[in-house]
């Protein structure tokens, strides 16, 4: 099984992901990339567009970004703000 | 007072205690919902602070418009009360508090926010300018109302309309007590945010356990660092605001809950005391009556 990693996806006010994943794919500023396991420690900051995550279990998520955002990976952890 | 103004009386002391103990249930029920929503509003805030904390060594993070420290020569207030009252002391603390803030700028040099009624009665009768109006009739936080208002905070900052932001609040550390608290929301500083952060914990009760917050690590930062801090800073203004709001709302309902079982409790008392009343004029009634039966009978005997 594809190594995982915790992801939290929140919104003012509300979490819209909390949970282990497996992949997550995010639309940044400077070009979409994806999220593995053990990523290394960043920060980026996203634009407009979809967030498609893969989670532990295979299951398949696809979130909207409509204003932007920030990710923050690191000790495997992604966490995104909208 | 005669024994049917008694009666009355105790209809309407009982009256009102089924109310006031209605009130009180009601906002019990509201304030958990709020508690809860602090709760999970609270990752989002523990992780923007962290990504705010380890960019802030950059020299970037200090020369963003909306970390600049200025000389304050005119503030922006921000005054969180509730709409109504029947909330015991709760906003005549946020009023005195804020008062102090303003004492020591002129009234012309101060802009104020008014979310709730309250505040705003509060400042227009001592003629400051209210810049907006927000009414806070809604049981949790209005977040397009908040995203609203903490836009027009950091344009006018960044403007420079004004030189600081402060928000009057009234901060929920436990059921029974809340405090009023003043804090800067801009320039926003790590240290105000970490404080906040804490705040959102209640001193006692559910939810009391202090979150812990990893070390910084060394990050690569993908697009220019000055983009990601555009991007996060007004975040973190809303979510401060929003943090600050749903503290206030929390303390309202709990503060009306407090306020209510102190009435349902004396309304309570009132009608057993004047129950008692009630029984001893009727027995003193009696006992008359038959004294005076039983005088008419001796006088009658002899």
């Amino acid at each position: 099984m594809a190594k995982t990693f915790h992801l939290t996806v929140a919104k003012i006010g509300e979490n819209l992901f909390d949970g282990e994943a497996t992949s997550v794919t995010l639309p940044g500023s400077e070009g979409r990339f994806q999220v593995l396991a053990s990523h290394e420690a960043m920060v980026s900051s996203l634009v407009k567009g979809t967030i498609s995550i893969t989670g532990a279990d295979d299951a398949k998520q696809e979130i909207e970004i409509e204003d932007g955002g920030v990710a923050e990976i690191s000790n495997n952890q992604a966490t995104i703000l909208l | 007072m005669s024994l049917k103004d008694i009666k009355t009386k105790i209809k309407a002391t009982e009256r009102t205690h089924k109310v006031t103990r209605a009130m009180e249930a009601v906002s019990a029920v509201k304030m958990r919902k709020t508690q809860t929503a602090a709760i999970t509003g609270r990752s989002y805030a523990r992780a923007a602070l962290s990504i705010l904390a380890r960019l802030s060594g950059s020299s970037d993070a200090l020369r963003h418009p909306l970390t600049t420290v200025r000389d304050v020569k005119r503030i922006a207030l921000v005054v969180i009360t509730s709409d109504k009252g029947l909330a015991g002391a709760l906003n005549s603390g946020v009023l005195k508090v804020a008062a102090q803030t303003v004492t020591p700028y002129e009234v012309a040099d101060v802009t104020v926010y008014a979310y709730g009624r309250k505040g705003q009665e509060y400042f227009a009768r001592r003629s400051y300018a209210i810049a907006q109006n927000i009414e806070n009739k809604d049981d949790g936080v209005n977040v397009s109302h908040m995203e609203e208002l903490a836009h027009a905070l950091a344009e006018g900052f960044t403007k420079g309309e004004y030189d600081e932001v402060r928000v009057v609040y009234s901060n929920f550390k436990s059921t029974f007590e809340q405090e009023a608290t003043a804090r800067v929301l801009l320039p926003l500083s790590v240290a105000t945010i970490t404080e906040l952060v804490k705040d959102i914990v209640p001193s006692k009760g559910k939810f009391s356990e202090l979150p812990t917050l990893e070390s910084p690590a060394a990050y690569s930062v993908e697009a220019a660092s000055d983009d990601v801090l555009t991007t996060l800073l007004p975040h973190l203004v809303a979510i401060s605001l929003y943090h600050m709001l749903l503290e206030g709302k929390a303390s309202e309902h709990s503060a009306r809950m407090v306020a209510m079982k102190n009435a349902s409790d004396k309304s309570k008392e009132v009608a057993h005391d004047l129950t008692r009343l009630f029984n001893k004029i009727r027995q003193a009634g009696i006992t008359r009556e038959v004294s005076e039966i039983v005088g008419g009978r001796e006088a009658l005997a002899t």
